[in-house]
């Protein structure tokens, strides 16, 4: 038997159906990795790219910034640090949440290839996550950068020797799968809806923006909604992030008055507590993405969306 | 076979059909379109073009819990933000007010200055050129579908916020508020339909410039905070930008004797900035597309998509 030819004895061979296990998955995701990160920086020089990336979340900084002086004066530092902190974070969320909807919508309207993917050997969520990968890797480029410009021009103090290294690690491992999770569900709603989904991925964010304790903490929301917040992965790993890199700093879960507070009897949640809570409210979101997922691919499958190009 | 179906518009008029305006001797002669018949299919163009972006807010539903629902959340991030720095209550008004113009920013850049480049990719640009039809006719019914699909949002915004956030407003001059509003659109629009062409012609750089036309020019357009903060930056801001300069003529007027910074011109100096925008704009749209179109009529890039 040679290459795409039959079996010599002339018939079907069901191993062929089977694909390669996660030897074949890992290829596929790592190509659309590559692929995601071309198609993101391949268009422009890199420094217009790096321009391109770090505007948005630093514009977002600097406009609470610019909101906390109009009102203090400059006279709550540490607040300044919590913005900043909070903000270059949301970068992660942005991008990770709009890169796997994004790539939906990209390639089933713009370039009309996401039949074609899905018919491939690759393993669809294999080749979604890789895309979606790729622009988590533009939002921490634009989230570093706003620290460094918050600690360089803004005054933010910061202490490298103070970084609580192993907390920063698992935040961020588990923080980034959550992020996925989330872009997931909202990459399979947006294979049930039209073209102008675009915004979508962008209004869920703003949404989970105010539930999150990314700016200000929880405690100043109505309890019911600060409960909703302390269910969101999202609010754990910024809260676990902000505590690593600012130890001892303000909490966005805890203090006067918070739900957390007063269910815990504590201040604030310690690094176990953090890690603890992230590490279940992730595995509680990435669940819900995939069944989710897979709801919508049915669906998506049995409606024709995949091939649906839709305009307004 | 009845009258609709073989093309009839009237069967007393013989040899007029929906097809043919007129019986002529000649193509050339056909191809010589009267005043009436180039105002009309314009107009039909204009309707057209909007039908899609009125008709799909009827037709999916999703963007009611996307376009109304979640903003007003977005929204009431930055009324929390000012709730625990404790500021004064019309500081939430700003962000109201901001939140609710942000619905008319983001449909010009997404739905108007990256349209002719998505039609592009979608193929139905060259058709657009083709057809007997005024591009800027297009232009104007994309801005007047945004228009309409936008301040449903816009005013779902105002309205669940204002309610919930009990801002209260101190209107003294309701004709110059509606005026500098409707300026403001003008000039958004105009923005927009400019936009539309450039950003055709920076090919794919048009869908970064979207993402950099979002939070940078909330940021300097003093989106949740009085422009005069921001210096010289914002006294820019307010000679380029209709919404910087829209929404600070907007929160001069709706939050009269409001104590905050202020050192911008009067609302009735920046209503004037606004209709100076609208005519500067709507004359470089104009020719931003004439060029356009003589670029991709020499160039035939009309078809060639996703660059």
């Amino acid at each position: 038997m040679t290459g795409l030819a039959s079996p010599e004895w002339g018939g079907f061979d069901p191993a062929r159906t089977r694909g390669g296990g996660w030897r074949e998955m890992r290829h596929s995701f790592v190509t659309a990795i590559r692929l995601g990160w071309k198609m993101e920086a391949n268009w422009t020089d890199p420094f217009l790219f790096l321009i391109y990336s770090v505007a948005k979340p630093l514009a977002s900084a600097l406009i609470l910034v610019v909101m906390l002086d109009v009102i203090s004066g400059g006279a709550k530092p540490e607040y300044r640090a919590f913005v900043i902190v909070g903000s270059a974070l949301w970068s992660f969320v942005l991008s990770g949440v709009s890169g796997l909807a994004w790539m939906i919508l990209d390639d089933r309207e713009r370039y009309r290839m996401l039949k074609y993917i899905y018919v491939s050997p690759s393993d669809f969520l294999a080749v979604v996550f890789g895309r979606g990968v790729a622009r988590i890797g533009v939002g921490a480029m634009g989230a570093a950068i706003t620290l460094a410009v918050g600690v360089t021009f803004l005054n933010v103090p910061f202490d490298v020797g103070r970084i609580d290294w192993p907390l920063l690690a698992t935040g961020m491992i588990l923080g980034v799968t959550s992020i996925l999770a989330i872009g997931l569900i909202m990459a399979a709603i947006c294979m049930q809806t039209r073209q102008d989904s675009w915004s979508y991925p962008e209004a869920a964010a703003g949404a989970l923006f105010l539930v999150s304790g990314v700016v200000f903490p929880l405690s100043v929301l109505p309890a019911a909604v600060q409960g909703v917040g302390l269910l969101s992965p999202l609010t754990w790993w910024i809260e676990g992030v902000r505590l690593a890199l600012f130890p001892g700093g303000l909490s966005a879960v805890g203090g006067p008055g918070s739900l957390f507070g007063q269910l815990t009897g504590t201040a604030a949640p310690t690094s176990s507590e953090i890690v603890l809570v992230l590490l279940g409210t992730g595995a509680v979101a990435t669940l819900a993405a995939v069944a989710v997922f897979r709801t919508s691919d049915r669906r998506a499958k049995d409606r024709g969306l995949f091939d649906q190009t839709t305009g307004s | 076979m009845t009258a609709r179906a073989d093309g009839r518009r009237t069967l007393d008029r013989p040899g007029r059909t929906a097809f043919v305006y007129r019986p002529t001797a000649s193509p050339q002669e056909a191809a010589a379109w009267t005043r009436r018949q180039v105002a009309m299919t314009n107009l039909r163009t204009v309707v057209g073009r909007a039908y899609p972006r009125i008709i799909g807010l009827r037709r999916d539903k999703s963007w009611v819990f996307f376009e109304v629902l979640l903003p007003f959340l977005a929204t009431s991030a930055f009324v929390f933000v000012y709730r625990a720095l404790q500021a004064p209550p019309q500081y939430i008004g700003f962000v109201v007010l901001g939140g609710a113009m942000t619905a008319f920013w983001l449909n010009v850049i997404w739905m108007m200055a990256q349209q002719l480049w998505w039609e592009k990719s979608q193929g139905n640009l060259e058709l657009y050129f083709a057809a007997p039809m005024h591009i800027m006719a297009v232009l104007f019914g994309m801005a007047f579908g945004g228009f309409v699909m936008s301040s449903t949002r816009a005013a779902a915004v105002l309205v669940i916020a204002t309610t919930v956030y009990n801002v209260s407003f101190s209107v003294d001059q309701w004709v110059l508020l509606i005026g500098v509003f409707l300026l403001t659109l003008g000039a958004l629009y105009g923005l927009g339909m400019m936009l539309a062409s450039l950003f055709l012609m920076w090919g794919r750089e048009a869908w970064h410039l979207t993402q950099l036309l979002v939070e940078p020019v909330y940021f300097v357009s003093g989106l949740n905070f009085p422009i005069a903060r921001l210096g010289v930056l914002g006294s820019v801001a307010i000679s380029i930008l209709p919404l910087a300069v829209g929404l600070d003529a907007m929160r001069q007027l709706a939050f009269a004797g409001a104590a905050y910074p202020i050192g911008t011109p009067s609302p009735a100096i920046e209503a004037l900035i606004l209709g100076a925008m609208v005519v500067v704009f709507l004359v470089l749209a104009r020719w931003t597309l004439l060029v356009l179109e003589r670029l991709a009529r020499s160039e035939g890039r009309l078809s060639v998509r996703w660059q």
